[in-house]
């Protein structure tokens, strides 16, 4: 296990390193310079040129690249070029609002998944998968931003029960009941596709294990349907549904900065979408590379609980002989 | 007392019939009582329907199938109730044990949670009292140091154990009648004794009726009170097993028991059949097609020093034209040492030449061509067959591989071995779901021929059959072999098999050579203490002979 475990953090590391050089270099190949962005449209050249220099950008590549890595190990990640104030500042202060959103999304994909796929398996009605399979189309189909905005304007605008966004005001700890309606709308529509991925997953995982030979001597033992279905067939499907949860993760990140934008919601999705347009260099690639070591500990984290969850795995690695 | 000759009906099935949307039903009419404290077995070959059967007393039928009929459980019809009256009778009044232990069991849950779990379904109130009655029932099933037990999980247990959970969980909350569905099929012959015997001491002590589902003659002699012959979803036969044995009347029940192979009896004068004066006559001074040399084979990383030794220091040789049974229970190596052959496992020592030629020494480009002198026949057909090819397209894959002769040459090699093993050049085009289990095997064999190999490793390549195919493949296969004059690693589980094809046997045990010797002289008199016990275990399809068990006991 222990063993496993390091290969698994040796391979993180190195796809967070290459993700780095990646990133670095992408942004470099996006149109547009921040100079000018900076020295504005009546800049001199002269002018130009110290800004450039100021910031390091006429020196080459690799020695940018790992001026940019040096910084970064001492956890000096410098100052914004457009947005004003520290880099470190800028991301500490929308890191928990994002935090708080995605895991909120997390756990009501995860609970709605588990819910529905359950419901839809032991209930065993045909009129049950057939709306169940519906709304899942639906939920991966219409886009992320599509729902966001049908759900402001039926819950916040037509109906005005819950608001339309900002984030709670005094903090999420204050007021867990207000925190609650200001979290619903963006906790909703960022779990929506993720949700969707998981119960789809989820059910045909159920019906799979439903078909092992241990459900069959369960049943042949008078356990009736419901109690297999939630002690043992869950229990069995589970490990495999943790790595998808792991990949849906993934998009639960993508998917903020668009929840974020409509929701006006000051995390760190937005904080990406801002920095795109004013050409902040410095705030997009560390928050690039912040997503990245995010899903990397995530497929981490999936791994081992995937190991932990299934006690062939976690109790012993010995090689039985082939011979049978 | 338990009156153990009881008639008192216990379960009672009448005119059952099962189908499913196919033309043929599954079971078109089958009676059958059981009494109250007998061994039942149903026998019958794959299809006749007594898995079916089984099922449709618990209500357990795949999906989609309709059964017709009574089934009355104590005199109250029990066919078609509803799933909650169903499950007051499962597990606490008929219950039923698998075939295949190493999936009947929940792999994430403890052996202790899945017995408290069949307790719990029928009313055990606290865990105290269920952890308590699960002691007793591992104990009951004669596992060792029940306590701990309770806390594994079941890939910790061998097969057997496993099978003896299985059996625990069924007779949890005491039935009276329990459903076996070849519970010792996938066991070893020794671990299958254990189990056999365990079987009749429950049936000893509890009184419960047993129905033995099997397809092994031998276990059917070994325990059965009466049998019930099955052909194609409708009872042949039906019998006390003595007269049953000693005088079959259907014809059905003749063939079935006498394409059963037998064994020679241990200790009796040495008799080298037939193959005895071809094996006199091979040439063991030539080079052999196969020699092992001091092979090592271990598995898990060496370097941690957990390997674990599935072949230890195991020297043997095939001559040309040999044929050379390897026999041994599970974890003993034998398709390990098949594999070596083939250098599809790691050797960690030792030699292993084909024709005189170092496999593994070989550069890449040479192993090739030595590996073309050797074929492969695998234990399942349907698995080792590609689903989407005809099985012409299979055949001719290895000569399209080695580009032997021209298309249309190759065309012809593929219908002169379908003609070889006895099937209608026709069926080149078929795919092989549309041909049956041993056409399949013939087919896999064809294909394992069609480079004229000078080794053919055959593992256990009949074990997925019916007796009655599997000796008609058998035959074909000594017939191909006397022809083609390959030789043959033959790996079974099986001893009468080997002794059927083999000219010399291997007996491994744990990775080690116990014994070698000519078939005939290992059989009837083994040197070592091993192959005795493993002879002793398999058992004999006469019930005249049954000498572990007392019948008059409870009279």
């Amino acid at each position: 296990m222990t063993r496993y475990l390091f290969s698994r953090l040796g391979s993180a590391l190195l796809v967070t390193v290459l993700a780095s050089i990646g990133i670095f270099a992408l942004i470099r190949l996006v149109p547009g310079d921040p100079v000018s962005v900076l020295a504005g449209p009546d800049a001199t050249p002269a002018s130009r040129a110290a800004i450039r220099a100021e910031l390091g950008l006429d020196r080459p590549f690799w020695s940018q690249y790992v001026h940019w890595l040096g910084d970064l190990v001492r956890l000096d990640l410098g100052p914004s070029y457009k947005l004003g104030g520290d880099v470190g500042s800028l991301i500490a202060d929308g890191a928990l609002n994002t935090v708080v959103l995605t895991l909120f999304a997390l756990v009501l994909a995860s609970a709605g998944a588990v819910a529905a796929s359950t419901a839809a398996v032991v209930g065993d009605k045909r009129w049950l998968d057939s709306l169940l399979s519906a709304l899942n189309t639906a939920a991966v189909a219409v886009p992320t931003f599509a729902t966001a905005l049908v759900l402001v304007l039926v819950f916040a605008v037509r109906f005005p029960v819950l608001p339309a966004g900002g984030t709670p005001p005094g903090g999420f700890l204050a007021h867990p009941d207000i925190a609650f309606q200001y979290l619903l709308l963006p906790g909703l529509a960022l779990a929506l596709p993720a949700w969707a991925a998981l119960t789809r997953f989820l059910t045909e995982a159920l019906h799979t294990e439903l078909r092992q030979p241990y459900v069959t001597t369960a049943r042949a033992l008078g356990i009736p349907r419901r109690r297999i279905v939630l002690t043992q067939a869950l229990r069995n499907a589970l490990p495999s549904s943790i790595t998808v949860l792991g990949i849906q993760f993934g998009t639960l990140l993508g998917g903020a900065i668009l929840v974020e934008a409509v929701f006006a919601w000051p995390g760190l999705g937005r904080l990406v979408e801002q920095g795109i347009s004013s050409r902040d260099y410095p705030v997009v690639q560390v928050l690039l590379l912040l997503s990245v070591v995010v899903f990397v500990l995530t497929q981490l984290a999936t791994d081992v609980i995937h190991a932990w969850l299934d006690p062939r795995v976690r109790l012993d690695s010995r090689v039985k002989g082939a011979s049978r | 007392m338990l009156d153990l000759h009881s008639t008192e009906a216990v379960l009672e099935i009448e005119h059952l019939a099962i189908s499913f949307s196919q033309p043929r039903p599954a079971v078109e009419d089958v009676s059958v009582t059981l009494h109250r404290g007998e061994i039942l077995a149903l026998v019958g070959e794959s299809g006749s329907g007594k898995s079916m059967t089984a099922r449709a007393v618990l209500g357990l039928l795949p999906p989609g199938a309709k059964a017709t009929g009574s089934i009355r459980y104590d005199d109250e019809e029990i066919l078609g109730l509803p799933e909650a009256e169903l499950n007051r009778i499962r597990g606490r009044r008929i219950a039923m044990v698998f075939q295949e232990p190493q999936t009947a069991l929940n792999p994430v849950r403890t052996i202790g949670w899945q017995l408290r779990e069949a307790l719990r379904a029928h009313g055990t109130p606290s865990r105290k009292a269920a952890t308590e009655r699960a002691i007793e029932l591992l104990r009951a099933v004669e596992i060792p140091e029940p306590e701990r037990r309770l806390a594994a999980y079941p890939h910790q247990l061998s097969g057997g154990q496993k099978q003896r959970v299985v059996l625990a969980l069924a007779l949890a909350n005491e039935p009276e009648v329990l459903l076996a569905d070849e519970p010792t099929t996938a066991l070893d012959v020794t671990v299958q004794a254990e189990i056999l015997r365990l079987l009749d001491r429950i049936r000893e002590r509890t009184g419960t009726a047993i129905v033995l589902i099997t397809h092994n003659m031998g276990v059917v002699a070994e325990i059965a009170d009466r049998v019930v012959v099955l052909q194609a979803g409708n009872v042949v036969e039906e019998g006390e097993t003595r007269a049953l044995f000693a005088d079959p009347g259907e014809p059905y029940t003749q063939t079935l028991l006498a394409s059963v192979l037998r064994l020679p009896e241990l200790d009796e004068p040495v008799v080298e059949a037939r193959r005895a004066q071809a094996a006199s006559q091979l040439d063991h001074r030539s080079v052999p097609a196969v020699e092992f040399r001091g092979v090592h084979v271990r598995y898990g990383s060496s370097r941690r020093g957990r390997a674990f030794p599935a072949i230890a220091d195991v020297s043997l040789a095939v001559a040309p034209g040999e044929v050379v049974g390897l026999v041994g229970e599970s974890g003993s190596g034998k398709t390990t040492l098949g594999r070596l052959a083939a250098g599809l496992v790691p050797l960690a020592d030792g030699q292993v030449l084909l024709r005189g030629e170092d496999v593994l020494a070989a550069p890449r480009s040479e192993r090739r061509h030595l590996r073309r002198g050797l074929a492969f026949v695998h234990q399942d057909p349907e698995a080792s067959l590609d689903p989407r090819y005809a099985v012409g397209a299979s055949i001719r894959e290895p000569l399209d591989i080695h580009r032997v002769g021209t298309p249309a040459e190759r065309d012809a090699r593929v219908a002169e071995l379908l003609e070889a093993v006895q099937l209608p050049a026709s069926y080149a085009d078929r795919r092989p779901r549309e041909l049956s289990g041993g056409q399949r095997q013939r087919i896999a064999l064809a294909r394992a021929l069609a480079l004229e190999p000078a080794l053919l490793v055959a593992d256990e390549p009949t074990s997925a059959l019916d007796v009655s195919v599997q000796a008609r493949v058998l035959e074909l296969f000594r017939e191909l072999q006397e022809r083609m004059g390959f030789a043959c690693l033959f790996i079974s589980h099986d001893l009468a098999v080997v002794h059927q094809v083999a000219d010399r046997v291997a007996v491994l045990r744990a990775g080690q050579l116990v014994e070698v010797g000519p078939v005939g002289s290992v059989f009837s008199r083994p040197a070592a203490d091993y192959p005795r016990r493993l002879l002793d275990a398999v058992p004999v399809p006469d019930p005249a002979r049954r000498g572990r068990r007392v019948k008059e006991l409870a009279s």
